[in-house]
């Protein structure tokens, strides 16, 4: 079934009540104006009692009543809407004149309404002769029936009409509705700037045009993500697939040396392992953002994790002279594996740019259902701007590295964010001179992202 | 030591074939689950290399007919897509290790050492040497040319992964695995520094250099002609 449109809806509610709201006036109308006519049809009766009972007066028989028929006809000329029956004590018919001067014995005609009062002939005796008055009233009646009928076309007109005035005041209510509508039917991946007008939106459609605009914000910004994902893949992939290419054609352009092809190979090789280890990168990534990364969770006490890390980077740290160092204890459930992977990728990037002789140290705090972990590193501080980035694939702090770093393929903070996500936890950096500290933070409820950077400056 | 491949890729099984040969197996090549099936079953194999994404009955099918027949065969599964991964570590269809592909020949060759020799179970030693270098595993001590060398105990452990496997290729993801216990490919030259510190130690000084760096592969300890 076709759904009704919410104007077409409304105008027929619109109609329905204006239908019966109508229709109930138009009854009451009714019925008063007929309560009203039989309270005039009885006064006047009652009044026109009084001369018919003064012409019969004293009558008691059937022969009386015809002494009085000269009488009676004029008082009833008089008043020719009027009839009038006289009966005997047992209810024998002694006169019967139906209104409009007709003397026919049987019954009334149909088109003649009549409304009649039955009284005794004398007040003083109720078991006398008695006396009933007829009123025709057709003509009440045929105002009443004109009005009913009138009753009915109103009805039915001013339904018509509020069904169609409310449709269309529906419809026009509804018009920033539409152009909301018309405006979401235009917006596809090519044109999601476009936002809602929110100033003069009615106040109903005011949140709701608030939401959208938000939830088009967010599409905006993953879009613009996943296309910058795009094109950093092609770039990243470009670059070493044109090395490969162009290395390969000229090594086999002319005859060399056994030892140039042996060079060639092995040029390739690590490049190909560059690109292996993208692709390898780029589905775990893809895995994650699939929600398949399914962490393997047990307590570990991460102290221990973090001197095992410790120890591997050991032999880097005092090539160049950095100080390590791991404060405080916790324990935290966790996939070994992932956070060693985390951590290996977070620890490689302080070693990085800490200058040599500087210093990096872990701390671990444990907090009221949770635990704070800290990796922070020596050196210059990185551009504000450059924070909330740092985590997107393929984002390099330098620019300059971008094109072909040589083992660094930008997307370690990409995977260690990933994996402290499938944890429940958050990660954020904060830089300032002298000090760049990565915070990760796990806890059984996760805490809203604001409250987080403002628990995190004191450190 | 006679191997089995079933890999459906012409040009992967071919240089598989190649690379293990060259290794020094028996090697032979099936190209699809059918075949590599019938081959499992009637040949004598001491380990099978086995793609998951096969033509006609893929590895796990593969796999379970091999162990429904009782054979203890070990089974290195290839696979192309990491989402196999859970399913291999999950479900434990009786395969003994795996690689993701993209992988590293001397990855696989590595670990196609590392199953063969399970099988075999180890020898308890008790010293390890090559050339005029002495590991002494008990008293944890090392010499060379009688000269007592003070090593560091991941340097230790570092130097006797290559001994034992000496005239391997060990590539640098298996010797952060087996010494570091970090099982997973990383970009840091973590590895590349402690060779070289451990060959500071052991090769300088002396006249024959055993640590050597295969460009690309890894590193290998072994004795090599003047």
């Amino acid at each position: 079934m076709r759904r009704l449109s919410l104007s077409a809806r409304l105008g027929l509610l619109f109609a329905l009540c204006t239908g019966a709201v109508s229709l109930i006036a138009g009854t009451l109308f009714d019925r008063a104006s007929e309560a009203h006519f039989i309270e005039l049809d009885r006064e006047l009766l009652t009044s026109r009692l009084a001369g018919f009972r003064e012409v019969l007066a004293g009558v008691d028989s059937p022969q009386a009543l015809s002494t009085r028929r000269v009488a009676l006809d004029t008082e009833l000329a008089r008043h020719p809407d009027l009839g009038l029956e006289v009966r005997g004590l047992r209810g024998e018919p002694w006169l019967e004149r139906q209104p409009g001067g007709e003397q026919h014995s049987g019954g009334m005609s149909e088109a003649t309404a009549v409304r009649s009062l039955d009284a005794p002939l004398d007040p003083q005796q109720p078991d006398g002769p008695q006396l009933t008055l007829l009123l025709d009233i057709t003509h009440h009646q045929h105002f009443l029936e004109r009005m009913q009928r009138l009753i009915w076309l109103t009805v039915g007109l001013s339904a018509l009409a509020t069904a169609l005035l409310g449709a269309w005041v529906a419809r026009s209510g509804l018009r920033p509705l539409r152009q909301m509508t018309e405006l979401a039917s235009r917006i596809s991946a090519r044109s999601l700037t476009e936002r809602l007008p929110e100033a003069g939106a009615p106040a109903e459609l005011a949140e709701l045009i608030v939401t959208f605009n938000a939830m088009l914000a967010r599409l905006e910004d993953a879009f613009a993500r996943l296309s910058a994902f795009s094109a950093d893949i092609a770039h990243e992939l470009r670059t070493p697939l044109s090395n490969l290419l162009t290395q390969t054609q000229v090594v086999l352009g002319r005859p060399r040396p056994l030892e140039d092809y042996r060079e060639a190979l092995h040029s390739n090789l690590e490049e190909l392992q560059r690109l292996a280890q993208m692709v390898n990168d780029m589905l775990f990534l893809a895995k994650a953002d699939h929600g398949l990364l399914a962490p393997d969770r047990h307590p570990l006490r991460l102290e221990k994790e973090l001197d095992a890390m410790l120890e591997y980077f050991a032999p880097l740290a005092e090539e160049r002279g950095l100080v390590l160092s791991r404060h405080g204890q916790a324990t935290w459930p966790a996939d070994r594996g992932m956070l060693r992977r985390a951590l290996s990728n977070l620890l490689d990037n302080a070693l990085r740019f800490t200058p040599d002789g500087g210093e990096v140290r872990l701390d671990l705090t444990p907090f009221d259902g949770g635990v704070r972990l800290v990796v922070a590193n020596q050196g210059t501080p990185l551009d504000p701007g450059a924070l909330p980035r740092l985590f997107d694939r393929f984002y390099r702090v330098d620019p300059a590295r971008r094109e072909g770093g040589r083992e660094h393929a930008g997307l370690g903070l990409a995977i260690t964010r990933s994996i402290v996500l499938a944890h429940g936890g958050e990660i954020h950096c904060e830089s300032d001179p002298g000090w760049t500290r990565f915070i990760l933070r796990f806890a059984e409820t996760p805490a809203p992202a604001d409250d987080l950077r403002c628990a995190s400056r004191d450190h | 030591m006679k191997l089995l491949i079933v890999e459906d890729e012409p040009k992967t099984g071919q240089y598989l074939r190649q690379g293990l040969a060259e290794a020094g197996f028996g090697v032979e090549l099936a190209c699809d689950g059918l075949d590599g099936e019938h081959l499992a079953l009637t040949g004598d194999f001491d380990l099978i290399v086995l793609d998951v994404m096969l033509p006609g009955r893929d590895g796990w099918q593969v796999l379970r007919a091999i162990r429904a027949a009782g054979l203890a065969v070990p089974v290195l599964f290839l696979t192309a897509r990491d989402a196999v991964e859970d399913r291999v570590r999950g479900l434990e269809h009786g395969a003994d290790d795996y690689l993701v592909k993209p992988f590293a020949f001397a990855e696989l060759l590595a670990r196609v050492r590392t199953l063969l020799r399970r099988g075999q179970g180890q020898t308890q030693e008790t010293a390890l040497r090559c050339a005029g270098l002495q590991v002494d595993l008990l008293r944890r001590r090392v010499e060379r040319d009688g000269k007592r060398l003070d090593l560091t105990a991941k340097e230790f452990a570092l130097l006797e992964l290559l001994l034992r496997r000496q005239g391997e290729v060990l590539p640098k993801s298996l010797i952060a695995s087996q010494v570091w216990d970090m099982n997973f490919d990383s970009d840091t030259n973590v590895i590349e520094v402690a060779i070289r510190r451990l060959r500071n130690k052991v090769d300088d000084g002396f006249a024959q250099p055993l640590i050597h760096t295969v460009r690309g592969m890894g590193y290998v300890l072994e004795a090599r002609e003047a």
